[in-house]
């Protein structure tokens, strides 16, 4: 794992894992994978291999992080920073995001044009912590 | 004289003829007789009948008039139904001796039809009076009972004298139903004065729940002394509602968001020909939607803020902690917004050594990226903006700096406050909400520091003062503390006295009194509108600043109550920054300020 290739999103939003999409693989040229929910996300993960996981907090079904929590249970997430986005703005509620292990948190609404920078930090930041 | 109103009369006489000739009577009199030919008879009808006045003989075979006018009286509970004995008897003494049994009047037999008639007609005024009063003392009950909240008046021993409808719903603290005799302590488990003070208290019903209630009080004297009327108003919806206002913002902000990160998603990847080129013609129109779309955005954030703000309900978490990181992480934050503006950000005095301050850091850089922002805002391109820091006498300053075209001398008195920009043509053009700079100074004073706008010559310059809570030097950090119901006033005074002093504000006695216990005031001012009673909210002054001088500040005062309390006062219109900022400096100076007030 030498470079940030291959980003997972975890977006139940159409029209966001739309916009995500095109910032991350038009605009960053990584490799992407949009999944609308956390479990379609656990199942996917072993097939992709994401570098980083950019995970949406208020989803219907497992939330961001219940499906935190269940990602690090996988063998294959192993030392792969998972980046919560949200739609909060309250900084207890960030600070309370952080709590969960998260590597960092990105704030919605987001710059597309910034976001395959901004992640590639959170990439470099948390590559190889453990989880937790 | 009015014909008196016609009265239900009982006439009691064993003697038939006798009997009779006083109900005909009575009838020409023109009131309305029913006759009883015994005691028994008679106690029977009181009941039945609920006559106005009884005319009683007071010798009958089953039992006389003194044993009938005796057990007459607990039939009537509060009515009084005025009892005439007659008798043929001669002398007085047997009348005497029925007054003190409980008749009310007597009259001799044979019966003067003039003697009874003046008496009649006596009687009908004094019921129809007894009917005025208990009418009015019936509205006054139902107006009482009307009244939602309980209302509960205590005597001076701090017992329960009476209470209303709603305050029967309750039980002190052992169970017991709130009772007449009930004491404060029983039923609000702490003494009247404790009680005042903190303004609020927990009550229990019958039912078992516990809630809060906000305590109004007023005293007032009668011939018995004095006596506290509480109104206890349960918190407990106004609360819900708290929370469920809190709940909504929130709700509603995500909601916005989410919908508006696609919007600003696509309009941000229009503008940075993510999706091709765009026509020259269609570029300035995404940067109007691009503008605006993140003016919406800000505007969010500045309304959920603003709610909690002026709720009282942001929670700040104030720590001890260098400046200097804070300042750098702003820096930071905002080099991108600079850099798109093509507008230079410059720091210096960040290595000036101070001590650490108390702030939420989250809070702090809030106030930090409002003012770096403001300032690239309005900076030319090309320009530089410079942020300084540098020590002040009781901690640090902060001084954000641009080269734009500075501040309108006019706009400058309501300039921190709400929805306020130097023009509405300013704020469309260049995004604002009107709310960025009042917030900032919200945010500034909750952390115990000010805001002021700098006199500049060119360009705009804005201070943050913020006073360190590690030095220990008691002179430099006198605390004065500050009890105002009004958080403009609050803000208002806090601002006013920065300069001079550690300002702790409260809203009242008993938030007055943690502060008071966490740093010992050398000055307490307060004012006594809005606080319940004036005379108890000066007592709880002057045991807050213990010996220390007590000002009182408030407009609508006058100079009779300062004089009946003892304690100065000041006017904050009349007096103005400068007359509460000398008195606050003669008082902080003083060598003895315990034994002399200035």
């Amino acid at each position: 794992m030498s470079d940030l290739h291959r980003v997972m999103c975890v977006e139940d939003d159409p029209d966001i894992r739309m916009i995500l999409e095109f910032s991350l693989a038009t605009v960053g040229g990584y490799e992407v994978r949009c999944c609308p929910e956390g479990a379609s996300a656990l199942s996917q993960v072993a097939d992709f291999r994401p570098d980083l996981v950019l995970l949406d907090v208020m989803m219907p079904g497992l939330s961001g992080p219940e499906t935190l929590v269940a990602l690090r249970e996988l063998p294959e997430m192993r030392g792969v920073p998972v980046v919560f986005m949200t739609a909060k703005a309250l900084p207890e509620e960030l600070e309370e995001l952080l709590t969960h292990g998260a590597t960092g948190v990105i704030v919605k609404p987001f710059d597309p044009m910034s976001l395959p920078t901004d992640i590639r930090l959170y990439w470099e930041h948390g590559r190889g912590r453990l989880p937790g | 004289m009015l014909d008196p109103l016609p009265l239900e009369i009982l006439v009691v006489d064993d003697i038939l003829e006798s009997r009779r000739a006083l109900c005909s009577l009575v009838t020409e009199l023109g009131h309305r007789p029913t006759g009883a030919d015994s005691g028994y008879a008679a106690l029977s009808l009181v009941r039945e009948r609920l006559p106005d006045l009884v005319l009683l003989d007071l010798l009958m075979p089953d039992m006389d008039g003194f044993e009938v006018s005796r057990r007459m009286r607990s039939l009537t509970g509060g009515r009084w139904v005025p009892v005439i004995v007659t008798s043929s008897l001669q002398g007085e003494e047997h009348f005497i001796h029925a007054l003190e049994n409980g008749a009310d009047d007597y009259l001799p037999r044979p019966v003067n039809p003039a003697l009874l008639e003046a008496k009649l007609r006596h009687y009908s005024r004094v019921l129809g009076l007894q009917s005025q009063l208990s009418t009015l003392a019936q509205r006054q009950q139902s107006t009482l009972d009307n009244i939602l909240d309980p209302v509960v008046t205590l005597d001076a021993d701090g017992l329960v004298e009476e209470f209303n409808l709603a305050a029967q719903a309750l039980v002190d603290r052992s169970g017991q139903p709130l009772a007449a005799g009930t004491s404060a302590q029983a039923l609000f488990g702490t003494d009247v004065t404790a009680l005042l003070a903190q303004r609020a208290c927990s009550l229990h019903r019958r039912s078992g729940v516990e809630f809060t209630a906000e305590i109004a009080s007023g005293r007032w004297h009668d011939d018995r002394g004095e006596h506290l009327t509480l109104v206890l108003r349960d918190m407990t919806e106004t609360h819900q509602i708290e929370r469920m206002k809190d709940e909504f913002l929130a709700t509603v902000s995500h909601e916005l968001r989410t919908p508006l990160t696609s919007v600003m998603g696509a309009l941000g990847l229009l503008a940075g020909r993510a999706a091709g080129a765009l026509p020259a013609t269609a570029i300035p129109l995404v940067e109007v939607a691009c503008r605006n779309g993140e003016r919406l955005g800000r505007l969010i954030d500045d309304i959920l803020d603003l709610t909690k703000l002026e709720g009282d309900r942001l929670v700040m978490h104030l720590r001890p902690q260098p400046l200097a990181p804070l300042l750098r992480e702003a820096m930071t934050a905002n080099q991108g917004y600079a850099s798109r503006a093509s507008v230079t950000l410059q720091a210096d005095g960040l290595d000036t050594p101070l001590p650490d301050m108390a702030l939420d850091a989250d809070r702090f850089l809030q106030v930090m990226a409002n003012l770096l922002s403001n300032a690239i805002k309005h900076s030319p391109a090309g320009e530089t903006v410079r942020l300084v820091l540098a020590a002040a006498p009781n901690g640090g300053r902060v001084t954000v700096r641009d080269r734009g075209p500075g501040i309108d001398p006019a706009f400058r008195a309501r300039m921190f406050d709400k929805f306020s920009q130097a023009d509405g043509s300013d704020r469309r053009a260049l995004g604002g909400t009107g709310l960025g700079l009042y917030i900032t100074r919200m945010l500034v004073e909750r952390m115990g520091g000010r805001i002021v706008a700098d006199e500049v010559g060119s360009g705009a310059s804005f201070s943050v003062w913020l006073n360190s809570r590690a030095a220990t030097d008691r002179q430099a950090l006198a605390t004065v503390l500050h009890v105002e119901r009004d958080l403009e006033l609050r803000a208002q005074v806090a601002r006013w006295l920065a300069p001079i002093c550690r300002v702790d504000s409260a809203a009242d006695l008993a938030q007055a009194q943690v502060m008071a216990a966490a740093d010992t005031p050398r000055l307490v001012i307060g004012n006594p509108q809005a606080q319940g009673s004036a005379h108890d909210f000066c007592h709880g002054l002057r045991l807050l600043a213990a010996g220390e001088p007590v000002l009182l500040l408030g407009d609508g005062m006058d100079a009779d109550f300062s004089r009946q309390t003892g304690l100065p006062w000041l006017s904050p219109a009349q007096d103005g920054p400068e007359g509460l900022q000398r008195w606050v400096q003669r008082c902080l100076t003083k060598p003895h300020a315990k034994e002399a007030a200035p």
